[in-house]
């Protein structure tokens, strides 16, 4: 069957709501077919026939192939099942619903039933409650106010307040002591009579009481559901086809599903019960069997309910209903949001840089199962017919024909394949083997961004493994280690057409997390790419023009390819590697590509293009003038690439084809070169080991020295830090610096043919640290960013001393992996190696999950029409798209459209109009006003018009001044800084054009887009865990962990920094002023002594402070002020008994009253509060340490805070409260407001990716603050944020917790409207998302009336009559 | 004659400044004897090594035909015979991409730098733009050049 196409058009029936409600016991009767009673599964008679009226009646569907449905008669494939009912002895209470009968009873009175309000309270909140528009969250929000004992049983405490003595108390005691003498069972059953357990049917009673006009105040519905039946009294028996019994072989007999055994237990008990009800047991038996009934009940719908006594486990944990729905493989998440599909395949992947870059190398095994069921029409007839011949056993042959009007397919393994291709016919539907050509979908899991699913093109091969060009990894996140693909064939023309615009690899080139390059040259294209444009890299004519060949293949294979003219023709002829390397961009004359870059590669030095390492690449239509390629110019990750570059200018086409050429060109050369690793490139010289040796001696000389001074305490502690933080942080950064010096010592001398030194300089793999720990020396080993601890007893292991603080002892490898490590340098290196793989375990499970809850966050927002992002409910987030509507993807520029430098470099090379004269410096400020002014460019925001006239100002004053100073030079002095008029025009119009281009198409999924751009680099954070702020000794959290807790709205974040600024921030005497208002200082810490003085006529604690020690931190204090601290702390003492004796003395006496009278205790507890009291500063804040910025021209000073109170920081005098911030959100949220709280957490997300190395373009991270601040206040993205922010309970209950938003929302009998993302694929309609915004094509206008031609011959002059 | 551009002799005063960092090619420092002009210019050193001190006659001529006439563009690789390369020891051919003034200086100066590009083999010709006249960028040039006996 070929796949049924989507038609919009059939609107027959559309799913518009999905409603929740609690079935009523007349509605569970109602859709049952029959009463369930039995409690045996199968007929006594031994042939396997369900009982009658029992779990697996027949009347309930059928679970056999052989039997049929006895209600609808349909077999097994077709019958949609019908339910049945069973009637529950004595009513039970519905764990689902348990907490919500709980709060139903605390706010009904127990006698008459009716909500327990004022009547005014109760007509304003049931108005609220009647409101027809309000929404789910409101209503949830809207709820106005016992505890269970044991499991699912209710206690009323009613006396609870009350005390024992108050005579009700007593009236009731003693009422219960007189009914239980009078009757003892009742003794054994409840044991005290002022608690009352309330008992399902207690409950239920109550509950059919409540007056239905009090029922909305319960924030039920009455239409829908009553309070009542929240209480089971039936149970629905569902259908068998959802819980099947499988006729097993080893033992005789079936297995039944869990569903049908708890259903027949269920029945069980029922039956017991009723037996002892009919025959008048004993209540304890009947109490019994009924808590057994409710713990049954509760374990049918919730298997994993906690609080079972043990005597009432469960032998084997089954599963419930609930456990059906929730989780990973349940039924939300396992499969209503995600299905298995047809026609997909999965194999190893392997490279393949002959395949083009948008092909992907198919097996022929996996070809000739896949299939696309193709229509048959007069061009492609004989073509089909030929494929029908081959059948299914030839490669490019067929598996099945559908005839037209045929309902049934051809099989073509069988039967006369010839007779059925000459009867083949237009319109019949041929399922023909996959082919080249074929638009197939590839993916690789974990599917993190959208690009890791893409259309490509393929093209079957014989072999095993799907493959694909290299450059292509980087999207994928793929390697060749064994790791597995799927594919995907797309099986109607308007998917195919819509994979490959939209998921098409060619136009995927580019991420939209920033707009950078992502499919690019990876690996040995880089090497081979550096190598060939080497400056020493010389072909002679046989080379260059076998080199130049290999790019004829494929689309080039008749290509005609124009060498350059040799660059050295004498002594003899050699082409250099740069000029066969232009051949890549543009191969010959007619090819009309003229690429333009200008930019600094990896190794620059200095110098632009005369840098000594070739190191500044410049390309000039598209010509390499010079540079070598590496990494920056060919690789991802960039725009300064030779792709991007072809890629904006000239079209993915281009891009795309140059990058294949590189492809085989590269590797071609590296075959013949050869390009291999050794134990020789590895091994050091004797230059090199000597500078090793060097480096090392001073390092640990320099070790040595802080070692010593340490011990003598001479020591200059870095700021907020002891000595020995101080110590380990210049050790480490010490140590650090060791590794990085003997890597810059091998980039000096080891040979430029060195493997691994190419491999390093062209970016293709490993980095000088590795070629530094492979050659020179591992280096420090640091362990949660410090050297390595102390494991034992004082020292790290016990080969060292105790207490040893030298290099090698603290994890410090002094040799390479060349020279091979001694024991216990190796067990260090594993102790670092641990904590990275532990690292990666941990990051790809917390990973995973933020991007999960990232995009279930942001999944529906969507760009609207009037470039408004809204969500589902179309309430608006932004009302502008990062407030310039403009796409990510496209921005050239750091965050912005146009990098007008480069656009006018490209500009002026590739539009020479030679013999047009320059303009001059006020020509060009004239000409362009006069350009911007056409109507061409109506549409272009003032803001980008103000943006490039500015610039082109910046171009006319430069060409102003160098006129000016080249007034003598003559007419080559024209040639400097040349702008034509043609060339300016141009360069307005195509400034205005990329303009246009990157402005963002209405429908575009930008949550879902910023959901990835923000989750995906987290897989890719390294173990780099702190990042100090301004100051050594204050670190801040980064990487996932601080991700985590911005996205989680955290209230106690691991390290809140409040970053002031002064209002002299060049005065340090100034700053450290501030410091001390800011910083909190306790008595203990300004006192020289507090002591205890006993005299003859008064006992009293003499406090003497420290006069030194408060200039020293320029603390504001003086006796007085701590006087009214000390009186003002929490010691409770009075004015009278502090003192202030001098001007450094205070006398505080102590009361004796309280400690029996003994006034020394009192004093001796007094002298130990009193150091803690807080004299100064703010007590929120626990360190303040001034950070100093040196790099300007005067040392400015600022203030690190640690600890929360922005707002008491903010008003302490000195600081600039305009300036000061906290990365603490919420506490910013309360102080500042949202606006503030979203600016946060832009700026902070910002910093975590910033420190990463990792750019995310600023409209990603302002969607993701606008939408965690969109209903006022700060949602974090979990379960509880989550909650609050989304309407729909499908999208809730698919993303945790589902069981508990289920039965709130019957509860609440909430009305679901189909509008968000998660909604849709739930139900299989398309989402208003992306194509799917559309749904209007074209309003027809309403018919005008329309006017009646008149027949040219209705004329009466051609109706005379013949006969007159 | 016909199609040349500038003429000079030149002294090698320095060779790969900071250290050879490639095996076949040398960046040479020289300075011509009559018009004062700064050159660097780098060169293949395996199959034209010079020393430190050499003194060379150095032309940059647009075209290779004797009479001037322009080559057109198309590279022929038979039409070697009978030109001006036959007097020279060394030619290379390339492109002028930029023409840039002194950065440093700030009172009125008439310096100027070339830039050419020998297929990535750099050359920077920096002197009185008077010796520079008809210099355009995007031309294409012959670099000629022969040693010199003292």
């Amino acid at each position: 069957m070929p796949k049924e196409q989507y038609r919009e058009t059939y609107v027959g029936r559309k799913i518009s709501h999905v409603t929740f409600n609690v079935d009523s016991a007349t509605e569970i009767q109602q859709a049952a077919h029959i009463q369930v009673i039995t409690k045996n599964l199968y007929a006594q008679d031994g042939q396997r026939v369900p009982a009658s009226y029992g779990v697996l009646d027949r009347r309930m569907g059928t679970n056999q192939k052989d039997a049929n449905c006895e209600t609808c008669g349909l077999g097994l494939a077709e019958c949609v099942g019908h339910y049945g009912y069973v009637e529950l002895a004595l009513p039970v209470f519905h764990v689902g619903y348990f907490r919500s009968i709980i709060t139903i009873l605390q706010t009904i009175c127990k006698n008459c039933a009716k909500v327990m309000l004022p009547e005014t309270i109760k007509k304003s909140f049931s108005r609220k409650f009647m409101h027809p528009e309000l929404t789910y969250l409101h209503k949830k929000n809207l709820r106005a106010a016992k505890s269970p004992a044991g499991i699912l049983k209710i206690i009323h405490d009613k006396y609870r307040t009350k005390k024992p003595t108050d005579p009700l108390v007593q009236k009731v005691l003693k009422d219960f002591n007189e009914a239980k003498e009078s009757n003892k069972e009742l003794a054994s059953m409840i044991n005290s009579g002022l608690i009352i357990e309330m008992s399902p049917l207690e409950v239920l009673n109550l509950f059919r009481r409540i007056p239905d006009e009090d029922v909305p105040l319960l924030g039920m519905d009455v239409k829908t559901s009553r309070p009542e039946d929240l209480i089971l009294t039936r149970l629905p028996v569902p259908p068998l086809c959802i819980r099947p019994s499988v006729a097993s072989d080893i033992k005789a007999g079936t297995n039944e599903d869990d569903l049908t055994m708890k259903q027949s237990e269920i029945l069980l008990i029922n039956d017991v019960i009723a037996r002892h009800v009919a025959s008048g047991g004993k209540s304890e038996l009947v109490q019994e069997d009924w808590d057994y009934l409710q713990l049954h009940a509760a374990l049918y719908i919730n298997s994993e309910m906690s609080g079972i006594p043990l005597s009432m486990q469960p032998k084997k944990p089954g599963r419930g209903l609930v456990q059906r729905l929730k989780g990973k493989q349940g039924r939300f998440r396992g499969n209503l949001s995600g299905k298995r599909v047809d026609f997909s395949s999965r194999t190893v992947i392997s490279p393949d840089p002959n395949l083009q870059i948008q092909e992907v190398g198919v097996p022929v095994h996996v070809a000739k199962i896949l299939t696309y069921p193709e229509r048959v029409f007069p061009a492609n007839l004989q073509w089909l017919r030929q494929l029908v011949r081959n059948g299914p056993d030839v490669h490019p042959g067929a598996n099945y024909v559908q005839q037209r009007g045929v309902s049934h397919k051809k099989y073509l393994k069988y039967g006369n394949r010839d007779k059925i291709a000459q009867e083949l016919k237009c319109g019949d539907t041929v399922e023909r083997h996959l082919v080249d050509g074929d638009v197939v979908l590839f993916n690789r899991q974990p599917s993190l961004h959208k690009l890791s699913i893409m259309c490509h093109r393929a093209r079957v091969q014989p072999q095993r493994t799907f493959r694909f060009n290299e450059c292509v990894c980087t999207p994928y996140n793929a390697d060749f280690d064994g790791d597995e693909m799927n594919m995907h064939l797309p099986q109607t023309e308007e998917a195919r057409a819509e994979a490959l615009i939209l998921m098409g690899n060619k136009s995927n080139l580019v991420t939209p997390r920033n707009g950078e390059l992502l499919i690019a040259a990876t690996q040995d294209f880089i090497t081979g790419g550096y190598l060939i444009t080497q400056r020493d890299s010389f072909f002679t004519l046989s080379e260059a023009r076998q080199l130049a060949a290999c790019l004829l293949a494929g689309p080039d294979a008749n290509m005609r390819i124009d060498m350059p003219p040799p660059a050295i023709l004498k002594p003899r002829m050699l082409w250099t590697g740069k000029q066969i390397f232009s051949l890549i961009m543009k191969p010959n004359k007619r090819c009309e590509v003229k690429a333009n870059l200008e930019t600094k590669g990896k190794n620059y030095t200095g110098n632009q293009d005369m840098c000594v390492q070739d190191s500044y690449v410049i390309i000039r239509n598209s010509e390499l003038i010079c540079g070598s390629m590496d990494k920056s110019t060919l690789g991802s990750g960039t725009k300064s690439s030779v792709f991007y570059v072809l890629l904006r200018d000239w079209g993915e086409e281009y891009a795309v084809r140059g990058m294949w050429r590189l492809a085989r060109m590269a590797s071609y050369y590296m075959m013949n070169r050869g390009f291999s690793f050794g134990i020789i490139d590895v091994t050091p010289g004797n230059k090199l080991i000597e500078a090793k040796n060097k480096l090392l001696e001073s390092g640990y000389s320099k070790c040595d020295g802080y070692i010593l001074e340490m011990e003598k305490g001479t020591l200059q502690c870095q700021p907020g830090c002891s000595m020995e933080e101080t110590l380990e942080a210049i050790m480490l950064s010490e140590l650090s610096s060791i590794r990085e010096l003997a890597a810059k010592a091998c980039f000096r001398e080891l040979h430029p043919t060195n493997a691994p030194l190419i491999m390093a300089q062209s970016g293709s793999k490993g980095s000088n640290i590795n070629i530094s720990q492979m050659i020179a020396c591992v280096g420090q080993q640091a362990l949660n960013g410090k050297r390595v601890p102390n494991g034992f007893e004082d020292r790290s292991l016990p080969h060292f001393e105790r207490h040893s603080k030298i290099p090698a002892a603290r994890g410090f490898v002094e040799n390479s992996f060349y020279s091979g490590l001694t024991p216990t340098e190796f067990f260090f290196h594993t102790m670092g190696g641990r904590e990275g793989l532990v690292d990666t375990a941990v990051k790809t499970a917390e990973t995973g999950y933020l991007q999960r809850r990232l995009v279930k966050s942001l999944e529906d927002l969507v760009l609207h029409y009037d470039m408004t992002v809204r969500n589902a409910t179309s309430e608006v987030v932004q009302f502008r798209y990062g407030s310039d509507g403009l796409d990510p993807s496209y921005m050239e520029g750091r965050d912005k459209p146009v990098d007008l430098a480069r656009v006018l470099r490209h500009v002026r090379a590739s539009c020479r109009t030679q013999d047009e004269e320059p303009l001059d410096g006020e020509g060009i400020v004239v000409a362009a006003e006069e350009t911007l002014a056409l109507d061409d460019f109506k549409t272009c925001p003032p803001e980008f018009k103000a943006e490039l006239l500015e610039f082109l100002k910046g171009i006319a004053s430069k060409v102003r001044s160098l006129r000016e100073r080249y007034a003598s030079a003559g007419p080559v002095a024209l040639q400097l800084e040349r702008l034509t008029l043609t060339q300016l025009v141009r360069f307005i119009r195509v400034c205005h054009e990329k303009y246009q281009r990157s402005i963002i198409e209405p429908g575009t999924a930008v949550g879902a887009l910023a959901a990835q751009s923000i989750g995906e680099p987290g897989t890719q954070m390294t173990l780099k865990t702190f990042h100090f702020a301004g100051v050594a000794s204050m670190n801040i959290t980064q990487g996932v962990p601080r991700v985590k807790e911005i996205i989680n709205a955290s209230k106690n974040i691991s390290t809140p920094i409040i970053t002031a600024e002064l209002m002299e921030p060049t005065d340090q005497e100034f700053a450290r002023r501030v410091k001390g208002r800011v910083e909190k200082t306790t008595l203990g810490e300004i006192t020289t002594y507090i002591d205890e003085v006993y005299l003859p006529h008064e006992c009293f604690l003499l406090v003497r402070l420290d006069a030194e020690r408060i200039r020293l931190l320029c603390l504001e204090v003086d006796v007085h002020s701590i006087v009214y601290s000390i009186c003002t702390s929490k010691l409770k003492l009075k004015p009278g008994n502090v003192q202030a004796v001098s001007e450094w003395a205070i006398k505080v006496h102590a009361e004796a009253g309280k400690h029996g009278g003994w006034l020394n205790v009192a004093l001796q507890q007094l002298a130990r509060q009193l150091p803690s009291v807080v004299v100064k500063g703010l007590s929120k804040v626990s360190r303040a340490v001034i950070a100093c910025d040196d790099t300007g021209p005067v040392n400015r000073y600022k203030l690190c805070v640690e600890g929360d109170g922005l707002r008491e920081v903010m008003a302490t005098y000195g600081i600039d409260g305009r300036r000061t911030t906290s990365n603490n959100i919420l506490e910013v949220f309360h102080t500042l407001g949202i606006e503030a709280a979203a600016g946060t957490i832009m700026s902070e997300v910002e910093a975590v990716m910033a420190g990463h190395g990792m750019a995310v373009d600023m409209r990603h991270v302002a969607l993701l603050a606008a939408q965690m601040c969109a209903r006022g206040e700060v949602l974090g993205i979990t379960r509880y944020g989550l909650a609050r922010m989304k309407e729909s309970v499908l999208n809730l209950a698919s993303f945790e917790k589902t069981a508990d938003h289920l039965f709130d929302a019957a509860y609440y009998g909430q009305r679901d409207r189909i509008e968000g993302v998660s909604e849709c694929i739930i139900l299989g309609v398309p989402a208003g998302i992306g194509t799917g915004v559309l749904q209007l094509l074209h309003k027809h206008d309403h018919m005008t009336s329309q006017q009646q031609h008149k027949l040219l011959f209705d004329d009466p002059k051609y109706h005379s009559s013949i006969w007159e | 004659m016909a199609g040349v551009l500038f003429e000079d002799i030149f002294n090698v005063k320095d060779m790969d400044q900071g250290g050879k960092k490639f095996d076949r090619v040398s960046r040479l420092h020289c300075e011509s004897e009559s018009f004062k002009m700064d050159l660097i210019l780098d060169i293949n050193s395996w199959i034209y090594p010079m020393e430190l001190g050499d003194k060379f006659r150095l032309v940059l001529a647009t075209t290779l035909r004797e009479n001037g006439y322009p080559d057109g563009g198309e590279w022929n690789p038979l039409e070697t015979e009978g030109n001006r390369a036959d007097s020279f020891e060394y030619v290379m051919y390339g492109k002028v991409y930029r023409l840039d003034g002194d950065e440093l200086a700030m009172e009125p100066t008439s310096r100027l730098s070339a830039f050419v590009s020998f297929g990535g083999l750099l050359m920077r010709l920096q002197g009185d733009a008077n010796n520079l006249h008809g210099f355009e960028v995007d031309q294409h040039m012959y670099l000629l050049m022969k040693k010199l006996a003292f």
